[in-house]
């Protein structure tokens, strides 16, 4: 007995120690496709395993922090999900990767609009065919962009904001021949060729995603339009995507497998990719860990040059300190941006002087220009004319979450605090909440003077900067007014002509007086202090030697990730 | 078959087994107190699941506004809360969670796929199964070893030593004992893994039955599959595995000090019984008695160390699940998972009592 034992204890660890070396294995590839996949594999204990065999299956490893959780492209939102829909399906148009949001075809031709601006029509490729050989007509697109108009199927959505980019603009969807599809929209917007390059504007696959339900995460394989077929899935741990043999589009994959790795937290990612068990790691990584990768050999960090931004909600609401206008402009003239990106991110982050991010249409430096903060003595005077005094100091409660957007975030916060409270005449009290407490106290509008949100566009123009924080009861993004104190909700609680510029820039179709509209909106956002503009969060990305994105288009060395934040897997490849 | 039967069934048919064989074999009282024990069991884990139903209930925050932060319209926020039935009144949810529990659904997810929590804790209680045993393992293992190897050395340096190891290893939090061990043998040495269960790439060349890895590559006969699972088991389990191994260390060496002072050791001695032979078949054999109580109560803590360890080693277990879920007020998905944490705590204790009265035919029920 003692034997067996000793020699099952002997099997186990000699079996645990027998494959440091690269092994060959044949890839279970559950797939229809008519070219037989058959692929070898190497464990990926080695740094370089991925890129420094030619002979094997070129595999290219991405780890993210980020979950998945819908990729019916009726229902998804998020970013991670928004990027795994595009690997396999590729929406109407696209922008260019590594752009400044240049738009290209992507299954379709640009779109066209009417004189009036009220329709855009789209002419589809003709050699359309899904991963799986499904042929794709002109009726089988129209019913299937119009589950994001059904709204029995829209009700039953658990996410409830995948229709965002339909429902507020789009009246309905048509064919109007077997190529053509028409979108009829509410009103004029000049953006709306921006919407057809989102997710929700792939073509979905009628025998996954069903016309008359939501199917979030299908069983592997599935076929889209796109360069990739997903052919596994697990939700907590990988996904793994091979080349989809019918594409025929700009972007073919170039590698012969991306799996993306998920990791539980930023720091276990940093190790797997300082260790080599992954090529990339891609999201979300905080600004301490990358600085901490770049004295790493064999691994470029490059940042991302535009990336989502952080603010602060000012509670517009009677009762609140900030409900007063010379408060909010005291609050946003004494903040130092330089300072939060030397101090918090070792000058990595740009500073944000505009809702509005530099680089889209009409962006500028509106709270530089009406406050030149930090300008301290415009502060105290402010606060002076509010009624403050050193004796009677402004008690001000700030909020915000120490861990939902990493610690960076919470330090700039509180530095924040410190500067206000440098002007002599603030005395600021620290709230920190757990996220799901805090987010609610934020948005629900009767608990926070002031706190601290983030925000990431949906589609990248400057609409998406403004509405969402103009319209509703006019407090920022879907915070909500209480007691109906904020003036006429549908338009803006704060100046009316916040609103009324809102619907100008829409209508307008040149994009000089388009631009010259936006400048405008920022003036007066500025003026109003609607919300108050901190900077643009660093995103970075980390990739071993040999990982290379495409030298022919923009931002090679971030892999081709550009300000419009897409990473475009078919783009990457391999150097022996 | 679903994953979760098959483990249910792997390890619920031999305890099944064993719980039979005792109770067939048992006395009358011993019968009657396994029917009482297994009675309990329910009223313990409904009390249980409900003070977790009413609690994540009454704390502040909300799934919706967790979820969809900023971008969660009034509209949609009710949508969701209509959809997910939290507008019901409280004590319709939580009869529709009992519910749910008794028909083994468990419902479905609040948050991300709305995937059915069956579904999720398939994948999720094997990885943690496939964490603890072993660890459990290298506890029982080490700790028995260590503090027999202590009481036969009592008083001695080895025993002064190892009585500070316990010492130490109990009381280091299991996150930085964690860190520690990474650092040493994954990023120093690079002799084991740096997290996960499995490699990247050979993960999708293992067919999965079970979603025990270990038990999966040995089905599809996958031997680079099982090395490699072998291989990321060692330090997460090493982990969990030492810090517990300071509780029987220490017990150990004390029942093993008092067994060799009873008169049947000194009566082993005098017929000239090797002193190898008196100690481990003799001593440690009556001081495991108490120690086996204490395996009971160390598989709650060793739950609650998965969690740590887990998050530590990016192993997709329930812990993490747990944590995942609790931040996101995914109140279906927690008031589950802690419903299947009661339930193996309750089967183990059961176990352990009856293993108890096997080991001790004094004891009477």
């Amino acid at each position: 007995m003692k034997l067996i034992l000793l020699f099952v204890v002997f099997a186990v660890i000699a079996v645990a120690c027998s494959s440091e070396t690269t092994e060959t294995t044949e890839a279970t590839t559950d797939t229809t496709t008519p070219t037989a996949t058959e692929t070898t594999t190497t464990p990926t204990t080695e740094p370089t395993t991925a890129t420094t065999e030619p002979a094997g299956p070129r595999t290219i490893i991405i780890g993210t922090t980020d979950a998945v959780s819908s990729l019916d492209s009726a229902d998804a939102y998020a970013t991670a999900d928004w990027e795994l829909i595009k690997a396999f399906n590729e929406p109407l148009l696209r922008f260019q990767p590594g752009s400044n949001s240049v738009l290209e075809p992507g299954i379709a031709s640009l779109p066209v609009a009417s004189e009036d601006g009220l329709s855009w029509e789209v002419t589809l490729r003709d050699d359309l065919v899904f991963g799986d050989g499904l042929e794709l007509t002109v009726d089988m697109a129209v019913e299937q962009l119009n589950r994001l108009m059904d709204s029995d199927l829209q009700a039953s959505a658990p996410n409830q904001v995948g229709n965002t980019l339909a429902i507020p603009y789009v009246e309905s969807i048509e064919a109007v021949d077997d190529r053509t599809i028409r979108f009829n929209l509410l009103g004029p917007a000049g953006f709306f060729p921006q919407i057809l390059a989102g997710a929700p504007y792939t073509i979905a696959h009628p025998d996954f995603f069903a016309l008359d339900e939501m199917n979030l995460l299908p069983e592997a394989p599935i076929y889209g339009l796109g360069p990739w077929i997903i052919t596994e899935n697990t939700v907590a741990e990988q996904t793994v995507l091979e080349p989809n043999p019918y594409y025929t589009g700009a972007y073919p994959a170039k590698v012969d497998r991306i799996i993306v790795q998920r990791f539980a937290n930023p720091s276990a990612m940093a190790d797997a990719v300082r260790e080599g068990e992954i090529d990339v790691a891609w999201r979300i990584l905080g600004s301490q860990a990358a600085d901490e990768l770049k004295s790493v050999d064999g691994l470029t960090v490059e940042t991302i040059p535009q990336a989502p931004i952080r603010y602060l909600i000012v509670n517009h609401a009677d009762g609140f300190v900030t409900s007063d206008p010379l408060v909010r402009q005291a609050l946003a003239a004494a903040i130092d941006r330089d300072e939060l990106s030397d101090v918090v991110f070792g000058g990595a982050v740009t500073p944000l002087l505009s809702p509005v991010p530099p680089g889209f249409l009409g962006a500028n430096e509106a709270f530089e220009d009406a406050f030149q903060a930090p300008n301290i003595d415009l502060a105290v005077d402010l606060l002076t004319q509010a009624g403050y005094s050193e004796t009677n100091k402004l008690q001000l409660d700030l909020g915000y979450p120490p861990e939902h957007y990493g610690v960076t975030t919470a330090d700039g916060v509180l530095l924040v605090a410190q500067q206000w409270e440098a002007t002599g005449l603030i005395d600021v009290n620290e709230i920190a909440q757990e996220w799901s407490t805090y987010v609610s106290n934020c948005t629900n509008g009767d608990t926070y003077p002031v706190c601290v949100l983030g925000w990431f566009f949906d589609f990248p123009d400057a609409e998406n900067y403004l509405q969402p924080f103009i319209e509703g009861d006019g407090l920022g993004t879907m915070v909500l007014c209480p007691n109906d104190s904020c003036g006429d909700a549908t338009t803006t609680g704060i100046d009316p002509l916040l609103g009324q510029l809102l619907l100008d820039q829409r209508a307008e179709t040149d994009l000089d007086a388009r631009a010259a509209i936006i400048e405008q909106l920022q003036d007066v956002y500025a003026d109003e202090v609607v919300t108050i503009p901190l900077w643009l969060e660093p995103e970075f990305i980390i990739y071993r030697d040999g990982i290379v994105g495409d030298g022919s288009l923009p931002n090679p060395q971030t892999l081709n990730i550009g300000p419009d934040f897409e990473f475009v897997y078919s783009v990457l490849d391999i150097t022996d | 078959m679903h994953p979760l039967l098959i483990v249910f069934l792997v390890f619920g048919i031999p305890a099944g087994l064993a719980l039979a064989w005792v109770f067939l074999r048992g006395s009358e009282s011993l019968r009657r107190y396994i029917l009482t024990r297994i009675a309990l069991t329910v009223p313990m884990v409904i009390i249980l699941i409900s003070v977790v139903f009413f609690v994540l209930r009454v704390m502040p925050g909300d799934v919706v506004s967790s979820t969809l932060g900023p971008k969660a319209s009034d509209a949609a926020r009710a949508n969701i809360m209509e959809a997910l039935g939290l507008d019901d009144p409280l004590i319709v949810q939580y009869f529709r969670f009992l519910g749910d529990v008794v028909t083994f659904d468990l419902g479905d997810s609040f948050i991300g796929a709305r995937r059915p929590i069956v579904d999720e804790l398939g994948e999720r209680l094997p990885a943690t199964l496939e964490l603890i045993i072993p660890a459990a393992i290298v506890a029982l293992g080490s700790g028995l070893l260590l503090g027999t190897f202590a009481a036969v050395r009592r008083k001695k340096p080895a025993d002064y030593g190892l009585r500070l190891y316990s010492v130490i290893v109990y009381s280091m939090p299991i996150f930085w004992l964690g860190l520690l061990l990474r650092l040493v043998f994954s990023v120093w040495l690079d002799w084991t893994p740096i997290a996960g269960r499995i490699d990247v790439v050979t993960n999708t060349t293992l067919e999965r039955t079970t979603n025990l890895l270990f038990v999966d590559a040995i089905l599809s006969g996958n031997w680079a599959a099982l090395s490699s699972v072998l291989r990321h088991m060692i330090l997460p389990a090493m982990t969990l595995g030492l810090v517990l191994s300071g509780v029987f260390v220490r017990l150990t060496r004390i029942n093993v000090i008092e067994a060799l002072q009873e008169d049947y050791v000194a009566a082993a001695r005098a017929r000239g019984i090797r002193e190898r032979v008196v100690t481990y078949s003799y001593a440690l054999k009556n001081a495991m008695i108490p120690v086996v109580t204490v395996i009971g109560l160390q598989v709650a803590i060793l739950l609650a160390g998965a969690v740590l360890t887990e998050t530590v080693f990016n192993w997709p277990g329930m812990g993490r699940y747990l944590i995942e879920r609790i931040s996101s007020r995914d109140f279906q998905a927690v008031q589950s998972t802690v419903a299947v944490f009661a339930l193996f705590v309750a089967m183990i204790s059961l176990a352990v009592d009856v293993i108890y009265s096997v080991l001790d035919p004094r004891v009477k029920y």
